[in-house]
């Protein structure tokens, strides 16, 4: 599963960053992010362009967030 | 894949926010035009002091504050406003004309004009306030930001209702306490809606663009409700007509406040980028002077007429002017950014840093910091009036420039590059 860690980039790196991570995602596979708040704008995104993801917190304060194509 | 973009529903058009930043630094060069020419600035209750700090809070930082919220709240609790457009007017221009009505009432002793602002600011925060908790009761997210948003929007709603109240009964010469009721009215806007909003939202803002860690829970879990019962129990000093009990309170806002400034400071020196930023100084800058008013509120037994006045100065020229300022410029390239990329803007979309230039925004911090000097300084000599005008004025003319240019840097964008 690839891993994609955007904590410590100020915005909106993480965003460009997860963008560009999903267009060279493999059919089927699943983004692994970790990213210390929840981003809110990008479910919007997410949602409009054809992606499930489910969000974890973590203990640490940050989230996870897995993201894949919906079939 | 398809082409991302960010849903309309969620964030509010770019119109929303930036038409209430573009127009709230011409009220910097009202308020400064009214310092200059007004008589009787030394009484704390002359009708040109009033009406130029109304153009200072209403028509610059709740301008500002109310536009920003409507782009704060999907991004911060993943709550849009309801009908964005409708509440964006409805609260915009009652707000603008409201605010210049009741700057004249004051300057021209005309109660039809007080009377009129009354209606006018009514309608204009009770539009913000009933949408604002609309989105705060739809949000599921669940986080520090979102409670203290809930207590400054209640705190809103009483300052606003008090501040009706005054200058109504001012308006019609109804038979009222003022100096009380003026008490609880500065306490709810100052120390519950400004500080409440600031505090809420730096909660999330500061470790997101200024890289630094996160606030400690014990803080962002206890602040908020704990500057609540401050501000609960300095209503009930005031109610009771308590000096005792208000000596209590206000000591537990600002030892409150003092942690806030503290620990924001412990904050951005643990940054992960340590390079210079002019958003970052203006936020230092707010929290410096946060703690130099709580300085001088303690000074206040010694000489409570100069000290108190130089608190208030300081917190809103000092604190919420300078973190407004640094706020803005962050949210305005953020904005910028934000919405050429929903616009499918697929190359040519400029970094943050290139939109408004650096340089300006450290011109501004100085000339912002020697303004509030003068302000500082007109306590103890009186011409100093003007060095505080002139900085307020080119200040609005600084930050009118940076959203034109900003707003220019959109739409060249938006019509220049390839789609």
């Amino acid at each position: 599963m690839p891993d994609l860690d955007v904590c410590g980039l100020p915005p909106p790196e993480p965003f460009e960053k997860i963008m560009q991570a999903l267009q060279t995602l493999p059919a089927g596979a699943t983004l692994r992010v970790r990213i210390p708040r929840e981003p809110f704008p990008l479910y919007a995104v997410l949602r409009d362009t054809g992606y499930a993801w489910a969000t974890t917190p973590s203990a640490e304060g940050n989230y996870e967030i897995l993201i894949t194509l919906r079939p | 894949m398809k082409t991302a973009s960010l849903s309309t529903a969620q964030a509010p058009p770019i119109s929303v926010p930036l038409r209430f930043f573009a127009i709230a630094p011409l009220f910097l060069l009202l308020a400064a035009w009214i310092l200059a020419w007004g008589d009787d600035l030394s009484n704390p209750h002359s009708p040109a002091l009033l009406a130029a700090t109304h153009c200072i809070t209403l028509g610059f930082m709740a301008l500002v504050m109310l536009g920003a919220v409507q782009q704060i709240l999907p991004v911060v609790i993943g709550s849009p406003m309801p009908a964005q457009r409708w509440v964006a007017w409805f609260s915009f221009l009652p707000l603008i004309v409201g605010t210049l009505s009741l700057a004249g009432g004051f300057l021209l002793h005309e109660p039809a004009l007080l009377n009129l602002a009354c209606w006018l600011l009514g309608l204009a925060f009770l539009t913000f306030i009933a949408a604002s908790l609309i989105s705060l009761s739809r949000a599921t997210a669940q986080n520090a930001s979102k409670n203290a948003l809930w207590l400054a929007i209640s705190a809103l709603t009483l300052a606003v209702t008090l501040g009706s109240l005054l200058a109504h009964g001012y308006a019609n010469g109804l038979p009222l306490n003022y100096p009380q009721l003026a008490l609880a009215h500065i306490a709810l806007a100052l120390g519950g809606w400004v500080t409440m909003l600031i505090v809420g939202v730096s909660f999330q803002v500061v470790p997101m663009f200024q890289l630094t860690p996160n606030y400690p829970k014990w803080l962002s879990a206890g602040l908020p409700p704990a500057l609540c019962a401050a501000l609960l129990l300095f209503l009930c000093s005031r109610l009771l007509e308590s000096a005792p009990l208000g000596y209590l309170a206000e000591a537990l806002f600002w030892l409150l406040a003092v942690s806030f400034a503290t620990i924001t400071l412990k904050l951005q020196s643990q940054r992960r980028r340590r390079v210079a930023d002019a958003t970052l100084s203006f936020f230092r800058l707010g929290m410096i002077s946060l703690l130099l008013a709580a300085l001088f509120s303690l000074l206040a037994p010694f000489s409570p007429e100069l000290f108190k006045m130089s608190a208030v100065v300081t917190f809103i020229l000092g604190f919420a002017l300078s973190v407004i300022h640094g706020m803005l410029y962050k949210i305005i390239p953020f904005l910028i950014w934000f919405h050429l990329f929903r616009g499918g803007i697929k190359k040519g979309v400029p970094n943050m840093k290139e939109i408004i230039p650096e340089a300006w925004m450290w011109r501004h911090l100085w000339l912002h910091f020697l303004t509030l000097l003068a302000a500082l300084m007109t306590l103890y000599w009186k011409a100093a009036v003007w060095l505080l005008a002139t900085g307020l004025a080119l200040q609005g003319i600084l930050l009118c420039f940076a959203i034109v240019t900003a707003i220019t840097v959109y739409r060249r964008t938006l019509t220049g590059m390839e789609k």
